[in-house]
């Protein structure tokens, strides 16, 4: 009788030392899923950062300004553009009807 | 070494008296049930105290952020977005900063010291903001300086990448990202998320350790794509923004409508503000003008009476009808023309806007016919468009018409519509007799609207031939003309009402037309509010832009030209070789 109290007493103490030691466990994982939680949450909110500076580079404002300012470029009209149907022997001419 | 022997002590040798022991028990008995009696106050009675308690100094419940849905143009480029702008605030009596400290926060913060100072001096505070959603970078370099009593929050803001240009339609959300203008606000439930929260508990750190219970999830807001095409928008507002400084006016507008699809492809006003700022989140420059302003059509009226006019079988286009002397007495009112005209036909009427003409048409007509066309139409109706404030305008019932209000509402006086009602109802005279309902969401590619019937396929072909001749030699709106692309429209120009009369000195100038015409893509609508800078007729102050937004808008679509051009580049012919 008093062997089995013995061995059941360190059975207990087993179970206890070894929840304790799965509790740290989980709660280190635990805040290891946080940061990685909050890491991509910070990459998240700077992709959409840098979507919205990407985008402010390219407005048409200073497209537009730069085109004209900068390359001299100036705005396409049908006189200056030749039209080509897909599938046709020959380029019609310009400004012509496809 | 000799030991005491304790049993032989004489201290002990006294008997001791049996109370002593029974007194040491009770006492002990006491403590015990004093113990178990405190154990069952915490752990059964005062339970929930305590429990409360506890988890006052672990558990921790934390906010799961939903970020508000992005607005899209039609081809998927971004108008608006949400980006993190922590706000700055304090705790007065905690700050301890010293005049150096203040004014590198005060320069940060773009804010006079005195200001700074007035409010981190309401000591009686225990929460100020300092500033709201300032950027970044910012807020980095204001954390650096780490000022006790000087503390951040995550917000967010919105971002408008294409400004002013396209302000109006996009609108603006409110500090707390609630939408309060444009679409921001029509379409706020869709775009606005729903936060999320989880209890967790937090170690002596601030580490999250363990999560309690179920999480809720953050649903974040819908992203929404509009029919808008950003280039379309810019290029109509550049070109109104230009046209309302050469003519001095006081604002303008342009509405830019795909004709086959029913979709806003571009609706630009001037004066503009920047959404961004908040500082100018005030004032008439926020008003949507071409949806909330409405003013009487004018000429604009006279195709749709010519068209309801041919669809009744009254008239033909080449149905004579006699505008001379150029002047028409109606009971007790004359109604000019610019010029007499002689006798017209029912083209010619259009062509050269004769008011007699048209009045003269709608005698032929009756009341209800012209309200049940007029209605169709969506005059005096609000725009079924999911937009905040969008006006109805002003029809009355047919049956209170007398024959001087049917008559002038022939040449589009005694109604009233916004600018995009009218670019609007032109979709009947643009998709072949049906009005198609108009959206700002982008619809699926190449699926024409389904609209409502007004007038036949033909009457609708015949009134474009007719608006094509106004663009025309000897036509009132010929600066609309554009190179390639055939182009028909409607001028307008009136005295603006001011009390119950017309004003003096100002007047309104509009252009509403179809391109190409004859196999419709868009419609365009210009309007100039108070040109004045010598000229103010909407054939010199509108058609010009007009000409230059369709001329923009086709290209960009992609439309080829469907009329011959005159080429500017010499194609050089070279041998292949292989």
């Amino acid at each position: 009788m008093t062997r089995l109290s013995i061995v059941l007493l360190a059975a207990l103490m087993f179970s206890a030392m070894y929840l304790v030691k799965v509790q740290y466990e989980s709660r280190q994982l635990v805040m290891q899923i946080e940061r990685a939680r909050a890491e991509a949450r910070t990459l998240a909110t700077q992709r959409r950062q840098l979507e919205v500076e990407k985008r402010a580079q390219a407005t048409s404002l200073r497209v537009e300004r730069l085109a004209h300012d900068k390359l001299a470029m100036r705005p396409v009209t049908p006189a200056i553009t030749e039209y080509v149907t897909p599938g046709a022997a020959r380029p019609a001419p310009a400004g012509s009807r496809p | 070494m000799k030991s005491i022997r304790y049993t032989s002590s004489p201290l002990l040798a006294s008997r001791t008296p049996v109370w002593r022991s029974k007194f040491i028990v009770a006492g002990l008995a006491v403590a015990f049930l004093g113990l178990t009696g405190r154990a069952a106050y915490v752990q059964v009675f005062g339970n929930a105290f305590f429990q409360k308690q506890g988890d006052q100094r672990v558990l921790r419940t934390l906010e799961l952020p939903a970020s508000r849905g992005r607005i899209f143009d039609r081809n998927g480029l971004l108008l608006a977005s949400s980006v993190v702008a922590p706000s700055i605030w304090a705790i007065p009596e905690d700050v301890k900063a010293d005049q150096g400290e203040l004014r590198q926060l005060a320069k940060l913060l773009n804010m006079p010291l005195k200001d700074l100072q007035h409010k981190l001096g309401e000591e009686d505070r225990s929460f100020v903001w300092i500033k709201r959603q300032v950027d970044q970078s910012v807020a980095q370099q204001i954390a650096d300086l780490k000022i006790a009593g000087v503390h951040q929050r995550k917000e967010y803001k919105r971002v408008y990448p294409e400004g002013e240009a396209a302000a109006h339609v996009i609108g603006f959300t409110d500090v707390e990202n609630k939408g309060l203008e444009g679409v921001e606000r029509s379409f706020d439930r869709r775009l606005a998320g729903r936060e999320g929260s989880r209890r967790v508990i937090k170690d002596r750190l601030g580490r999250v350790v363990e999560e309690v219970g179920e999480e809720v999830p953050p649903v974040d807001g819908q992203d929404i794509q509009l029919s808008i095409d950003s280039k379309i928008q810019f290029f109509a507002y550049q070109k109104v923004r230009d046209a309302v400084v050469a003519h001095k006016a006081k604002s303008g507008s342009v509405v830019v409508l795909d004709s086959v699809t029913g979709e806003v492809l571009a609706l630009a006003n001037y004066p503009s503000y920047a959404p961004d700022d908040r500082r100018h989140l005030s004032g008439a420059q926020l008003r949507n003008i071409a949806l909330t302003d409405t003013f009487e059509p004018g000429s604009v009226m006279k195709p749709i009476t010519v068209a309801t006019a041919l669809e009744l079988g009254r008239v033909t286009p080449q149905t004579l009808i006699n505008t001379s002397p150029g002047s028409y007495q109606l009971d007790r009112y004359t109604v000019r023309d610019t010029h007499n005209y002689g006798t017209l036909t029912v083209e010619g009427v259009i062509q050269k806007s004769s008011n007699i003409g048209a009045l003269k048409i709608a005698q032929r007509l009756s009341p209800k016919e012209m309200w049940n066309v007029y209605t169709a139409l969506g005059y005096g109706r609000k725009p079924e468009l999911d937009f905040p404030g969008a006006a109805t305008g002003r029809l009355r019932p047919w049956k209170s018409w007398k024959p001087v209000e049917q008559a002038t509402m022939a040449y589009g006086y005694g109604l009233s519509g916004s600018l995009f009602q009218m670019v609007h109802s032109y979709t009947a005279l643009a998709h072949d007799g049906t009005v198609i309902p108009a959206t700002l969401l982008r619809s699926t590619e190449g699926q024409p609207a389904a609209g409502m019937r007004v007038f036949s396929a033909k009457t609708a072909s015949d009134v474009r031939k007719m608006l094509h001749l106004v663009t025309g030699p000897g036509g009132t709106g010929q600066l609309a003309q554009t190179v390639g692309y055939s182009v028909g429209g409607k001028t307008g120009t009136a005295r603006k009402q001011q009390g119950k009369g017309y004003a003096a000195h100002k007047y309104r100038a509009w252009f509403v037309g179809i391109a190409p015409i004859e196999q419709p893509r868009i419609i365009v609508g210009v309007m100039v509010d108070e040109p004045s800078n010598g000229t103010y007729f909407g054939g010199t102050v509108a058609a010009p832009v007009f000409s230059d937004v369709v001329q923009q808008t086709l290209r960009i679509k992609g439309v080829p030209p469907d009329m011959a051009v005159k080429p500017e580049i010499l194609t050089q012919k070279v041998e292949e070789s292989f």
